[in-house]
């Protein structure tokens, strides 16, 4: 995985694109800021603060030199890798007049599945109304309210648009509290083994010498890490925009969150999440997970998810929970290949199957979740708010 | 110490002198890290040199290294500094008695206590070391992402001014900034505010060619032939999808372990026996083994 710059020690890029007219009599610091601009329009985050950083780092370079002029950009606007390729592109564009000739032809169906895709997630908005809504709203919700019984147990697949929206308030409350852990740091403790020599010294020097009670220390406890993979196929459609939305207000009240969606393909939406308002949230999430309703293949997402995040670490330690209906269209090795791996790589794994329904008894009968059932520390269903609040009563048990 | 080098093609020659073959991006980078003395942020698969053109600094510019190996749950007293509660507690049983003998003595309490919290009594962890050292140093900050998230908040001073603030003696500011290099294998997304103080590369794979080049810079003793043939088998073996992909560093280490059992040639034999240097999972193993011969076919 070579990396390719344009040119070596190249041509000039003053030379031939100010005889053309490209940018005829401006100078070199509006170049680079027009530069810079470009490659925001395009999608990189650049701040001004990098583009003073860019400007600073080509004056001991050489700014005739292409190659020059590349690095440093790439140094100093570009801090992700996923922008890379971005970044060439715009360069090339850019310094080389070089037509943008596959993004032309990807543009279009790019731009529908987008719309569809936001279609699939458009929910109702969660943020505070309208003082002329509101009143419309609380006559809404005191009925939901008193039928909370029995929304409860009523499946999402079967309620109404109304049911869901209220559900959603809901599920935004519910906070989940991960195990936790024993960490490396320590905060002081009444008694314990472990003495504290820092705390001990200093109530020493407080009394002018005189050996105070020994102060102890414990390890502290955290949170371990909630990795969320969600499918949002087909089959799984109709859950996937409230565990969307579930993700999501977790995402909020804990840090040490992660999200995955998957159907064809794997995507993290984790930083989409990262945005504050919940539907413009939810639209980013959309505009990544390209693959929405397009079949499902677990085992070739989880393999994927094993090898691009699971092995760096993201769920060493962790609780993953995974959300599908175990039906596979990949190979069903590869599934029980990355569950036995995934299994090592983390604390916990619990699978939500919305076709388990409420019997507890009752194992889905899919090859998928056959092959999976060994490595899955809990089956819940997730079909409906009893079977959320399950997964949020169980949780903090899963030492 | 050697003066800054005076471009990217002087620094590159200087750090090949070494022994780090560093490619254009990686020159300029570092070059722009040194002009600008702002912290360079290094992502990149696993074993593509990283944490050896740190090293490697350190030796061409006849700094020091100071390195700050990163993991969960590291904190101030491991990373900056820490008391000396052992000499601490000497010294306060010294001055008790000494108060005690001296009583008519005109013995200054209040500056032996003070005393107890100066430099003398200070345990110097990296980071402090290297605001001290300044840009004698060459700090190294290991596998970044390996830190909780607070630990990154906390870098952000240092990186920002190379100053750091200990409550009982005051601010400390580098007299000159050290060149700060840090590491993330990118097994979680660093902080904006982190890597908006640092300018950012991503270290991939090199091309066959080069990293010819570097096997035979670091082993001089390897025939070229076996390097090539080595590197090719490299390349087939991260074209596999293993869930390892071998870095340059395996490539090295392989060359290395093929001369240690005097293999001259690399065969399906010979791989066999030293695969173990290259692959280093169980399933990858199998995988390989299955493909051998493709493997170290042509070269």
């Amino acid at each position: 995985m070579a990396d390719t710059a344009p040119g070596g020690h190249g041509p000039s890029a003053f030379g031939p694109a100010a005889e053309g007219g490209a940018h005829p009599g401006r100078d070199l610091v509006d170049v680079l800021v027009a530069f810079g601009r470009r490659l925001r329009a395009a999608g990189v985050a650049v701040g001004t603060g990098d583009l003073r950083t860019y400007c600073a780092a080509v004056a001991p370079l050489d700014p005739g030199d292409l190659g020059d002029l590349y690095w440093a950009g790439r140094v100093s606007l570009v801090s992700r890798r996923e922008d890379l390729a971005v970044y060439d592109r715009v360069f090339r564009q850019f310094f080389l007049d070089e037509p943008d000739d596959d993004l032309g032809k990807r543009m279009p169906l790019a731009k529908h599945a987008r719309d569809q895709l936001r279609a699939a997630v458009e929910v109702p908005r969660a943020d505070p109304p309208g003082p002329e809504q509101r009143e419309e709203q609380r006559a809404e919700l005191g009925l939901v309210a008193s039928d909370l019984q029995v929304l409860r147990a009523k499946a999402f697949a079967d309620c109404t648009d109304d049911e869901l929206a209220a559900l959603r308030k809901l599920i935004a409350a519910i906070r989940l509290t991960p195990p936790r852990r024993r960490t490396r740091r320590h905060v002081p403790a009444r008694r314990g083994r472990a003495p504290d020599p820092r705390r001990t010294a200093r109530e020493t020097l407080r009394r002018h010498g005189e050996p105070p009670p020994p102060r102890h220390r414990r390890p502290r406890l955290r949170p371990r890490r909630l990795v969320l993979v969600l499918d949002v196929s087909g089959s799984m459609a109709g859950y996937s925009r409230n565990l969307l939305q579930f993700a999501y207000s977790t995402t909020r009240a804990l840090d040490r969150v992660e999200v995955f969606c998957f159907g064809t393909r794997l995507t993290r939406v984790t930083r989409e999440l990262d945005h504050r308002a919940p539907d413009e949230a939810l639209a980013r999430a959309a505009r990544t997970v390209l693959d929405w309703e397009g079949g499902t293949r677990v085992g070739d997402c989880l393999d994927r998810f094993v090898r691009d995040w699971g092995r760096r670490g993201l769920s060493r330690g962790a609780v993953v929970v995974i959300c599908s209906d175990g039906l596979d269209r990949g190979d069903p090795a590869v599934l029980a290949h990355a569950m036995e791996r995934l299994k090592r790589l983390s604390h916990a794994i619990i699978w939500m199957n919305p076709h388990r329904g409420a019997d507890p008894r009752h194992v889905p009968a899919a090859l998928g979740m056959l092959v999976a059932a060994p490595h899955i520390d809990l089956l819940l269903s997730g079909h409906d708010l009893a079977s959320l609040l399950e997964l949020a009563t169980a949780l903090p048990r899963l030492r | 110490m050697r003066d800054r080098p005076a471009d990217v093609a002087h620094l590159t020659e200087l750090l090949a002198a070494d022994g780090y073959l560093a490619d254009r991006g990686l020159a300029t980078a570092v070059f722009l890290a040194l002009s600008l003395d702002r912290p360079l942020l290094l992502e990149g698969e696993v074993g593509v040199g990283k944490t050896e053109i740190a090293k490697t600094l350190a030796t061409t510019f006849g700094r020091k290294l100071i390195r700050l190996q990163c993991y969960e749950g590291i904190d101030a007293s491991q990373a900056l500094y820490e008391w000396d509660y052992a000499r601490q507690m000497l010294q306060i049983r010294a001055m008790s008695t000494r108060a005690a003998d001296a009583l008519d003595s005109g013995y200054d309490e209040d500056a032996a206590v003070d005393a107890l919290f100066g430099p003398k009594f200070l345990i110097e962890r990296p980071l402090l070391a290297a605001v001290r050292a300044g840009d004698a140093a060459v700090l190294l900050i290991d596998e970044v992402d390996r830190a909780d998230d607070e630990f990154e908040a906390f870098l952000l001073e240092l990186l920002s001014d190379f100053q750091l603030t200990i409550p009982e003696i005051g601010t400390i500011t580098a007299s000159s900034s050290p060149l700060v290099i840090l590491t993330s294998n990118r097994t979680r997304e660093l902080h904006d505010a982190l890597k908006r103080r640092c300018l950012y590369h991503w270290v991939g794979y090199p091309g066959a060619a080069r990293e010819v080049e570097i096997v035979l810079t670091r082993e001089p003793g390897v025939a070229p032939a076996l390097a090539r043939k080595v590197v090719a088998a490299v390349n087939r073996l991260r074209e596999l999808d293993l869930a390892k992909p071998p870095g340059v560093a395996e490539t090295i280490d392989w060359v290395r372990t093929l001369g240690v059992l005097r293999a001259g040639e690399l065969d399906e034999h010979s791989a066999l026996d030293t695969l173990g240097a290259v692959v280093k999972d169980r399933d990858d193993l199998e995988l390989a083994q299955a493909r051998l011969s493709e493997i170290v076919s042509g070269g």
